[in-house]
């Protein structure tokens, strides 16, 4: 009854020592019948790198996830852990700790009990485990409440018994499944920077999947964003968010201006484009490559101005300002298209101008970037 | 008790909705409706549960059938055959349960109705079909001739053995449902979280799906034992003399006495018996319930 | 929640499934070895059969004491079905989202005949219809039959009902509509499947019952189940056996019709009789 890959190593849980838990998926492919879920996915995850795929549903992250856990067998490609391929091996031998959506906590058993199931399945001495497994309670906040069934636990404890049952046995990775989509606004922030700080004193690996953008940019170091099971932008979130290579990227990460755009000429990361009624612009240029091209300005990256540019920039009539709390949002029809612009309210509101006034906006070049226009 | 024990066993498929608050005007003319159920349950099954009860206690039927040791040993011969025919009804039961709910859709209809048409057909049917298989030269004992296992046919029926069989037979279906219902409920996903924590399928099957699906064997159990303590045709085609249950006395007593008030009693003390059981059954269950761990 | 199937991923089923060959076989063979044992060519049971012949068959129809078994049972179960949906339906309708005191001990009587054993029940009626004097025909055993066939179609009524919002009904009586017409238009789609299903399980519960039926059975009142048990006492004839596959048909056809149900609902939960 030997699992060689997962026999329980002495490290103390909490040592961030010897960093492992390289991801790599080559080329993975899922079909069921004539659907494809997952099309020749090319992803890897560096060690203690914090991972997001992120995509509405039947995106083919969660397919992904659980490909790389075990639980699907992918039709054609390779998955390798540490470099070593995993293929042919059974979930239990994986060594991966998995946190699933709503959990999936023993309902029979007592938190501890459920920490510990990993640690009996290895055959680790009953005090051994124990001793480890109240340390990860410990370490999760949930010092004394090891007695307690999953339904005798609120949401938060709920998540985080969780998180200690997947971290327990020293897993090369750490792979979250919407692990917070069952909390309320308040308890998910606070879940996440938790988490996120726990994966940093850990140095271990996160591979995680979710549909909510505000999520992956609070905790990724990368985010994969993913669409009808293919990857369309990988990268850190700020680049991901302020340079989407897709108009459907830019929308999907939050709200923005698009605005079409003939390219007069691109080199040096740089494009000089004709807006139509908005005239020049010079934006930021990544290469993406397609038929029809446009540009994308986040709302809160176009400021009012007190006189008209050269380029960059555009007049036109204020026609709506809604306060929203801490920011106002500002509609104003310019150059033939309802641009948003939003501020700080601190900043005073478009200085007081009431709707209908003529304003001048712009933005910078580096906060612009020219991409694809798919649809 | 069928109902409410299948019920408890399926979350969710408790009784209908409760209404909002009732408008008293039209509530009366809507009673009506119960009116002729109340009626007909009254007249033609409480009236003769009633008088049966009643007549149980008219000269001292009790102390009559108390003191026939045929009485006391078809007692014991209910018991004995309800016990064992219920623990081999849930094993099986539970094995059926277990397949049909790791098969997919169309896998599961079929095997659904693979369970179905028994439990649609009727006992004397099933009961004469497997006497026709375990007769002397029936299909088991030449088989068994066939490949030279025996050389006189091996006596199959009219036995204990047989009885259990039958009535097994008979009482899988009612083993089947409750238990699926159970599993039906478990969360897949906690079959995933415990192999991806290292647990092999044997692992899943006893830390998981074993605790998690009890309540339907229990449940199961309690159903399919209440329902084997009246068999009465079973014991009769397919036993010996020495295999009577306590319903084939009730028989005798009615029909071949003519001892009514015997014959009540000994229904009376079937019923209060299998009521004692079935609540000590379920307090014992109860006060395990309580202590459940890893 | 999420599209993979998550209880069969990568299961590895086939110890199980070989193991539950033989039980499956075990349920099933008996009840289908029925048929092919009533068209033996044999005069004697035997199984597998000589040979092909419907002689069983005819001589079954040739055989007064058999073709009136078989309208007793007929006229039994006709009783039963026309009282069990009547009375199971109205009181499921009469319960259906009202909640008054003493609900619960009209649910428990309305329920109770399935929880007593039949021999009891027997009993009790046997020694009801004496006292009363009606013996000597089929109406008694086709009362009986209803006594136990109506918590059947309450059930499978009130499953059907679950699906119907209580306040449709109040709201067609706030537009007038009195209870007749409440009943046809609002009630009557929704538990038409119920009611059918319900006076399937009538039939089947009335066509199969053997217990009260012998308690009360009478020269001109042997239904086919009776009929079979004493006959099988001392012989395994050929008309048993044939009186068994005119059975096991109808069971046949009860199932296909569910079968056929449970296929456009696309729910396994409602093949399950009671829990449905």
């Amino acid at each position: 009854m030997s699992t060689p890959t997962i026999a329980p190593t002495a490290r103390q849980p909490g040592t961030a020592t010897a960093r492992k838990g390289a991801i790599e998926l080559r080329q993975v492919r899922k079909t069921y019948g004539e659907v494809v879920a997952v099309d020749r996915l090319d992803l890897s995850i560096q060690p203690g790198e914090f991972v997001t795929l992120l995509g509405p549903s039947g995106s083919g992250k969660t397919t992904t996830m659980m490909m790389v856990a075990g639980f699907e067998e992918h039709t054609s490609g390779s998955v390798m852990i540490d470099g070593a391929p995993v293929d042919s091996l059974p979930p239990r031998e994986r060594n991966l700790g998995v946190v699933f959506q709503n959990y999936a906590l023993f309902p029979h058993m007592s938190a501890r009990e459920n920490v510990e199931f990993a640690l009996r399945m290895r055959r680790v001495p009953k005090a051994e485990s124990r001793r480890r497994a109240d340390d990860a309670l410990d370490r999760v906040g949930l010092a004394g409440l090891g007695g307690r069934k999953p339904r005798q636990l609120s949401g938060g404890q709920q998540q985080r018994v969780a998180l200690a049952r997947a971290l327990v046995f020293n897993p090369a990775a750490l792979l979250l499944d919407e692990p917070m989509a069952a909390l309320d606004k308040r308890l998910r922030e606070h879940m996440q920077e938790e988490i996120k700080a726990l994966q940093k004193s850990l140095g271990i690996s996160v591979l995680f999947v979710t549909h909510d953008q505000d999520e992956a940019m609070a905790m990724s170091d990368r985010i994969v964003v993913m669409k009808d099971g293919r990857i369309v932008q990988s990268g850190p979130p700020e680049e991901v968010y302020n340079h989407p290579v897709t108009d459907w990227v830019a929308s999907f990460l939050g709200d923005t201006n698009l605005i079409p755009a003939t390219v007069i000429s691109r080199e040096g990361g740089e494009a000089v484009v004709d807006l139509g009624g908005l005239g020049a612009g010079r934006v930021r240029d990544r290469g993406a490559r397609g038929d029809k091209y446009a540009v994308s300005i986040r709302p809160e990256h176009l400021t009012f101005r007190v006189a008209p540019g050269r380029e960059n920039s555009g007049t036109g009539e204020l026609v709506s300002s809604t306060n929203l709390g801490a920011t106002i949002r500002h509609r104003i029809m310019a150059g033939g298209r309802e641009l948003q612009l939003r501020e700080l309210s601190s900043n005073g509101g478009a200085a007081g101008q009431p709707a209908g006034a003529t304003v001048h906006v712009g933005w910078d070049a580096d906060k612009a970037q020219l991409l694809v226009l798919e649809g | 008790m069928a109902q409410a024990t299948l019920a408890r066993a399926r979350p969710g498929a408790g009784g209908p909705p409760s209404g909002a608050p009732p408008k008293r005007r039209r509530r009366a003319g809507w009673l009506l409706l119960l009116a002729p159920v109340v009626v007909f349950d009254v007249l033609l099954f409480l009236t003769p549960l009633g008088k049966l009860i009643g007549s149980s206690f008219t000269g001292g039927a009790y102390a009559r059938v108390l003191a026939d040791p045929l009485v006391t040993r078809s007692l014991v011969n209910t018991l004995s055959i309800a016990l064992t025919s219920t623990a081999v009804t849930v094993v099986l039961g539970y094995v059926i349960a277990l397949v049909l709910w790791r098969s997919g859709t169309v896998m599961r209809v079929i095997l659904f109705a693979v369970v179905l048409l028994p439990f649609w057909t009727g006992i004397l049917v099933k009961n004469f079909a497997w006497a026709v298989l375990l007769q002397d030269n029936g299909l088991v004992n030449g088989f068994l001739h066939n490949i030279g296992l025996i050389n006189a046919p091996l006596p199959l029926l009219h036995n204990r053995f047989a009885v259990i069989v039958g009535m097994v037979h008979c009482l899988l279906p009612y083993a089947v449902f409750p238990i699926f219902s159970s599993l039906a409920a478990i969360d897949g996903r906690l079959a995933l979280a415990a192999r991806s924590l290292g647990a092999r399928e044997a692992a899943v099957f006893r830390r998981i799906t074993l605790p998690l699906s009890a309540p339907g064997i229990s449940a199961a159990g309690l159903l399919v034992f209440i329902i084997s303590t009246g068999f009465f045709i079973t014991p009769v085609v397919m036993g010996g003399p020495g295999d009577m249950m306590i319903a084939n006395e009730i028989d005798y007593y009615a029909r071949q006495l003519t001892d009514f008030p015997g014959a009540a009693a000994l229904a009376v003390i079937l019923t209060v018996l299998v009521s004692i059981i079935a609540a000590v059954y379920q307090r014992v269950l109860k006060a395990g319930g309580q202590h459940e761990t890893l | 929640m999420k599209r993979f199937s998550a209880p069969r991923a990568g299961i590895r089923r086939k110890p199980l499934s070989l193991l539950s060959l033989p039980v499956f076989a075990f349920l099933v063979v008996p009840t289908l070895i029925v048929v092919p044992v009533a068209l033996n060519n044999s005069r004697y049971i035997t199984f597998p059969p000589d040979g092909i012949s419907l002689a069983a068959v005819q001589g079954f129809f040739a055989d007064p004491a058999w073709t009136s078994a078989l309208s007793a049972s007929m006229q039994a179960a006709a009783i039963a079905v026309v009282l069990g949906v009547v009375f199971g339906a109205s009181a499921a309708i009469g319960l259906h989202g009202r909640k008054f005191p003493g609900q619960q001990a009209v649910v428990g009587l309305v329920l109770a005949p399935m929880i007593v054993p039949t021999v009891v029940l027997a009993l009790a009626f046997y020694q009801f219809f004496i006292s009363v004097g009606l013996v000597g025909s089929i109406v008694p055993i086709g009362l009986a039959h209803a006594v136990i066939a109506t918590p059947y179609v309450y059930l499978t009524t009130r499953a059907s009902l679950a699906g119907l919002n209580p306040a449709l009904v109040r709201s067609a009586q706030s537009l007038g509509a009195g209870t007749l017409s409440v009943f046809r238009h609002v009630h009557m789609p929704v538990i038409l499947p119920g009611l059918i299903s319900g006076a399937l399980f009538a039939f089947s519960v009335s066509i199969d019952e053997t217990v009260m039926s012998l308690f009360m059975q009478s020269p001109g009142a042997t239904t086919l189940p009776v009929k079979m048990f004493t006959d099988i006492q001392f012989n395994l004839t050929p008309k048993i056996a044939v009186s068994s596959a005119l059975l096991v048909t109808v069971a046949t056809i009860g199932l296909l019709i569910q079968v056929v149900y449970v296929l456009k609902r696309r729910s396994t939960a409602r093949m399950m009789p009671l829990a449905a």
